[in-house]
């Protein structure tokens, strides 16, 4: 089992309009074996949490720490943290011309194997077959190049993809359900379902209650104002999805202003 | 300006010409090649400044001692100042095709020799080249007849020798007969690290209806000038692909004129600068003829402390009507201490043309790098399969798949050395 612990972070960015504080003491842990999900108003500090655990260079750690099995992950950069088990589906994939899908992904997996031993030809086409039967992908994205000219859709699927090669420790899932249609929501949950077992942990940021109906989490937090000011089970996502986030801010008595509020 | 010393003494010229038992019209074109270079003025290369390294040093001796040809494949292999090995595969020998060591080809074809060696390249109008005619101590003449049609490519393997203080001169002399059509695979590489600095030039005659396609992997240690040159007649079509790969300083001068009507020339130029090595790459198409189709396409790549500049040069010269000049070029550096500039040049004289060109200069794109290191990857593999990427797109525009991989295979050799070299630095 592997654990992961955010303990008290505190994360900024510093852009052109000056620095700004953006989470403000986040707490959490997750246990390989566990899905949790994270949901929030816009602006409340969910992508910025994804990417600074997984070390995006863009954001500050101010105090707090990350730790994966009681190891401190701040001072590893993101490919360190890649290799040690964390896994990132982004909400805005990078184009990258003249590197296939295929080629990146075999590098991906040999990187977290010895250099005498890669991953054999055989073996990667045979998984890479399986998954992408699995995520209704044809068999010509594994030749195209890496997200260049992909729709919104096919680049979530491909986070997916990724993710099913890599079989990482923990996944984190970046709004994987915007822009998404039901049926291909449908297919990003049953990749990541297709996951699930003692090994493999996933927090999941969404706006939205409706992925939860297709993966099912165990734990739910509320993110506002850079805080986790609620956590409970699938029910709370429920909860939420009947009263909207300004009704629990209001409940719990919190004096924060929601960015979309008129 | 002022004018370096002489590389040697007029006498010494002619006791070397004699050596060789040169034709009188040889020695005559080396004695004013050897003028030429008191009064000829130093090439102009736009924001290169090549001067601390290009001037040719070394000593002009018949070779003593041969330095062995290295075990090579190809068919036509040179250590630079000495003979040709020529292995012609059955196919080339069956067409006809003729090749020739420098020195035998002035004595047994005088009259081709006299109509193109020096022709395709004007040799009295610039310090380097004439300085190149005056000493050239080495070469080799390829003749493919007319119609001449061949499956598989002419290899070519050329050495500079780095051992010594001899010089290095070297001059390829190739006449695509009429309608014949083949392409060329070049490897050049330097035995040895002694440093005397190098003069290439090669010259490509296309006469009416050839159809050539020149590959060519550069993978020089010594300060050289490089030039290749070409002249392509009425419909000749010549597609270059170069891999500029060098370790050392290299003035790169590449020419092609458009003389013939209809003729048409791409050329596609990879280049990679690494640690503190410069590299000035000057391409220029002209379009004399009418009706005639330049493109040039250089995308190169910049790390630690090293430079790189492209120029481009589309000429279109007067009356050359319904011609047309493309051109794009790219440089990518790697890191703050790269020099490099991407130079677009359109010279066009007459109305009736096409002509376009598009330049940057950028640095690798964070994004990208963040989301390959993302999956695990390390930094100098994120980097080298950005800069794959950046380059691919002149790479998979070269037709030949051998050329392409190889081509390949030895930017990915380059580019860990620079990345080495630049992880040692810090």
């Amino acid at each position: 089992m592997t654990t992961l612990v955010i303990n008290d972070l505190h994360v900024r960015i510093d852009d052109e309009s000056g620095h700004k504080e953006i989470l403000k003491g986040v707490n959490l842990t997750m246990k390989t074996g566990e899905i949790h999900a994270i949901m929030g108003p816009n602006g409340t500090g969910k992508s910025t949490l994804s990417e600074t655990i997984m070390g995006n260079p863009r954001y500050q750690v101010t105090s707090g720490d990350i730790l994966l099995d009681g190891q401190s992950l701040l001072d590893q950069p993101v490919d360190a943290r890649a290799r040690a088990g964390l896994f990132l589906a982004m909400q805005y994939p990078a184009e990258i011309m003249g590197v296939t899908n295929a080629e990146f992904m075999r590098a991906a997996i040999n990187a977290r194997r010895p250099d005498d031993d890669p991953i054999s030809v055989r073996d990667f086409i045979k998984e890479l077959d399986q998954n992408l039967a699995l995520l209704d992908m044809n068999e010509a994205m594994a030749e195209r190049y890496l997200n260049q000219g992909f729709s919104g859709g096919e680049k979530k699927r491909n986070e997916i993809l990724q993710l099913l090669m890599i079989k990482p420790a923990f996944a984190i899932l970046d709004e994987i359900d915007s822009g998404l249609d039901i049926d291909a929501m449908k297919v990003v949950a049953k990749g990541v379902n297709s996951m699930r077992g003692d090994n493999f942990g996933s927090l999941i940021i969404t706006h939205y209650q409706r992925l939860l109906d297709y993966i099912e989490p165990d734990v739910v937090h509320v993110m506002m104002g850079g805080r986790i000011v609620k956590s409970g089970d699938a029910q709370l996502a429920k909860k939420l999805e009947a009263e909207g986030y300004t009704g629990l801010r209001d409940e719990l008595g919190l004096d924060i202003k929601l960015t979309d509020e008129n | 300006m002022s004018k370096t010393k002489t590389f040697c003494e007029l006498s010494d010229l002619q006791h070397y010409s004699q050596q060789l038992q040169e034709p009188a019209v040889a020695w005559q074109m080396r004695q004013q090649a050897w003028q030429a270079t008191m009064t000829a003025p130093n090439p102009s290369f736009a924001k290169i400044n090549y001067r601390p390294w290009a001037n040719l040093q070394g000593q002009l001796t018949v070779a003593s001692q041969a330095v062995p040809l290295p075990a090579s494949t190809a068919q036509i292999a040179q250590v630079a100042g000495q003979p040709v090995q020529v292995r012609l595969s059955t196919e080339a020998q069956t067409a006809g095709v003729e090749v020739l060591d420098l020195v035998a080809a002035w004595q047994q074809w005088p009259d081709l020799m006299q109509q193109y060696f020096g022709q395709v390249m004007p040799w009295t109008s610039q310090q380097l080249a004439a300085t190149h005619y005056a000493t050239v101590n080495s070469g080799v003449v390829i003749r493919v007849p007319a119609n001449t049609k061949l499956q598989a490519p002419l290899t070519w393997d050329f050495y500079q020798n780095g051992t010594g203080r001899q010089l290095n001169s070297q001059h390829v002399l190739l006449i695509a007969g009429a309608d014949s059509e083949f392409s060329i695979l070049e490897n050049r590489r330097t035995l040895g690290s002694d440093q005397p600095s190098a003069s290439i030039v090669e010259e490509l005659v296309l006469l009416a209806g050839a159809k050539v396609r020149f590959a060519a992997i550069d993978q020089l240690s010594l300060p050289t000038y490089l030039a290749r040159y070409a002249r392509l007649a009425t419909n000749a079509r010549l597609d270059w692909a170069l891999g500029i790969m060098n370790d050392g300083d290299v003035l790169a001068d590449f020419n092609t004129d458009l003389n013939g009507q209809g003729s048409q020339s791409e050329v596609k130029a990879v280049a990679i600068s690494t640690g503190r090595q410069n590299q000035g790459i000057t391409t220029r198409i002209t379009n004399y003829g009418q009706h005639t189709k330049a493109n040039i396409l250089q995308h190169g790549v910049i790390l630690s402390d090293a430079t790189l500049i492209f120029n481009g040069i589309g000429h279109i010269v007067k009356g050359a009507r319904g011609s047309d000049s493309q051109q794009e070029n790219r440089v990518l550096m790697l890191s703050r201490t790269a020099r490099g500039d991407a130079n677009p040049i359109l010279l066009i004289d007459e109305n009736d043309v096409r002509a376009g060109h598009a330049a940057s200069v950028g640095r690798v794109n964070q994004e990208q790098m963040y989301y390959l290191m993302s999956r695990g990857l390390s930094k100098d593999l994120a980097e080298r399969l950005v800069i794959r990427g950046f380059l691919g797109s002149v790479l998979s525009e070269i037709p030949a798949a051998e050329a392409r991989q190889i081509l390949t295979d030895t930017i990915e050799r380059k580019l860990i050395d620079g990345q080495r070299h630049r992880d040692r630095a810090q």
